[in-house]
């Protein structure tokens, strides 16, 4: 069997439409997660006593739990309990919410990578913590979280393809439906690989650049 | 009560039993490969640096789904019968191997140049070298990202369920079909995924207080 190209060609838009759909999920996701994570490491590191054992009980809970059953379990539960949520709905707020657990991980590392002789510093100059955080920890801790962010947010753009288990049309069911139309297996998989080589290689320049911008100047 | 969930705990039991034996078949294969790759990216001449970066540059950027399916749907057409649970631990195999042999990497890096030299000066071989003085090092570092990089792989077990493995995660979706109870169903198979996950993290915390060398 030969690969044919201009099936590749013919069909490239197809994989346009799929490739929208797996960037918005992705991009959504990603947001939304760095949001969450965001909130959850506040609640973990200064948080009341009872909200601070739940954050660290959701990071355990969303991290030790795979994002397809997860997907499963809003998509088939909520339906089954009269609630409709989408198939990209469903599968954008598993990725979002495991996510949000690894991320929330991510800063915690990069907050407690800043040295307490720092904090120590800051207190004896009479800082209290609010600026000790603004001024001092969290610039730091930015710089830090960029390349495991970097890291994470690829995961998730690959994990989007998860999606294709409930139905939305983003790029790996588009190839997969291709495939059991056409047969044309070798072309519509490599097409696929190939993008989203090109989609992942994008995502980590963007975080490189970031890097690069962001960084303090030495 | 969730009834539904306690009357099928038994056929959700035996199906977890299979994601840990795929589980546990990957974990071996992607460690083995892993440790070859990372030794070939460490040691090797320009080509197999050039091999194995390629390797990993495709699989950090297809995802594992994509990879599952190209195995379901191509080899076929290749021309190669290769049964479904042996193409799921091999493509997870060959996916995992690719985030072991960079944690391996990073621990084999990350041990002083003196103790290379050291070693070197002592008229060491480098398998010698290896065997006694590198891996006994390198491997209590690599053992936390190891767990990890397990973790990681007994979640995306499930995936298997989708080119039609029967595992936990497809015994959950099947014995929803029939009940009807998605909530109970799926909520108890990601508390024994949880188990399993949690229990393995706890295990290795254990591991590496004891493997702590004194300093």
């Amino acid at each position: 069997m030969s690969f044919d190209l201009s099936f590749v060609r013919r069909n490239l838009p197809v994989f346009f439409e799929g490739m929208v759909v797996t960037l918005e999920l992705a991009v959504l996701a990603i947001v939304i997660s760095l949001v969450c994570g965001l909130v959850v490491t506040i609640l973990r590191l200064w948080g009341p006593a009872p909200l601070r054992w739940l954050a660290a009980a959701y990071v355990e809970l969303v991290r030790n739990t795979p994002v397809l059953v997860q997907i499963y379990f809003i998509y088939f539960g909520l339906a089954v309990a009269g609630v409709r949520v989408t198939g990209f709905g469903s599968a954008l707020i598993a990725l979002a919410a495991q996510n949000g657990g690894y991320m929330a991980e991510i800063y915690r590392a990069g907050i407690q990578s800043i040295s307490i002789k720092q904090i120590e510093s800051a207190k004896a100059l009479g800082m209290r913590l609010p600026t000790i955080l603004s001024i001092v920890v969290l610039p730091q801790a930015f710089r830090r979280v960029i390349p495991p962010i970097g890291n994470q947010s690829i995961l998730i753009l690959k994990d989007t393809s998860i999606a294709a288990t409930v139905a939305v049309a983003e790029m790996t069911q588009v190839g997969k439906m291709l495939t059991e139309r056409t047969a044309a297996a070798y072309e519509v998989f490599f097409t696929l690989a190939l993008l989203y080589l090109a989609l992942c290689t994008l995502v980590a320049a963007l975080f490189r650049l970031l890097e690069r911008r962001l960084a303090f100047p030495a | 009560m969730p009834m539904v969930l306690i009357s099928n705990l038994w056929y959700l039991g035996l199906a977890a039993l299979n994601t840990v034996g795929i589980s546990a078949a990957s974990v071996v294969l992607s460690a083995v490969l892993g440790l070859v790759v990372a030794l070939l990216h460490v040691f090797g001449g320009l080509a197999a640096r050039l091999f194995v970066e390629l390797y990993l540059y495709i699989v950090r950027g297809v995802p594992l789904l994509v990879l599952l399916f190209t195995m379901y749907y191509v080899l076929p057409y290749a021309g190669v019968a290769l049964g479904a649970v042996e193409g799921g631990i091999l493509v997870l195999g060959l996916y995992f191997g690719a985030f072991m042999s960079e944690a391996f990497r990073a621990a084999i890096l990350s041990l002083p140049k003196a103790q290379w030299d050291a070693a070197r000066g002592l008229g060491m071989r480098r398998w010698l070298m290896l065997r006694i003085v590198i891996f006994p090092q390198a491997l209590r570092i690599a053992l936390p990202p190891f767990v990890n990089i397990c973790l990681m792989l007994i979640k995306s077990t499930s995936l298997v369920s989708i080119i039609g493995i029967w595992e936990l995660t497809a015994a959950g979706r099947e014995v929803t079909e029939r009940t009807f109870a998605a909530f109970q169903i799926f909520g108890g198979v990601a508390l024994i995924y949880f188990c399993i996950c949690y229990s393995l993290a706890q295990l290795s915390r254990r591991l590496e207080e004891r493997f702590r060398y004194v300093h």
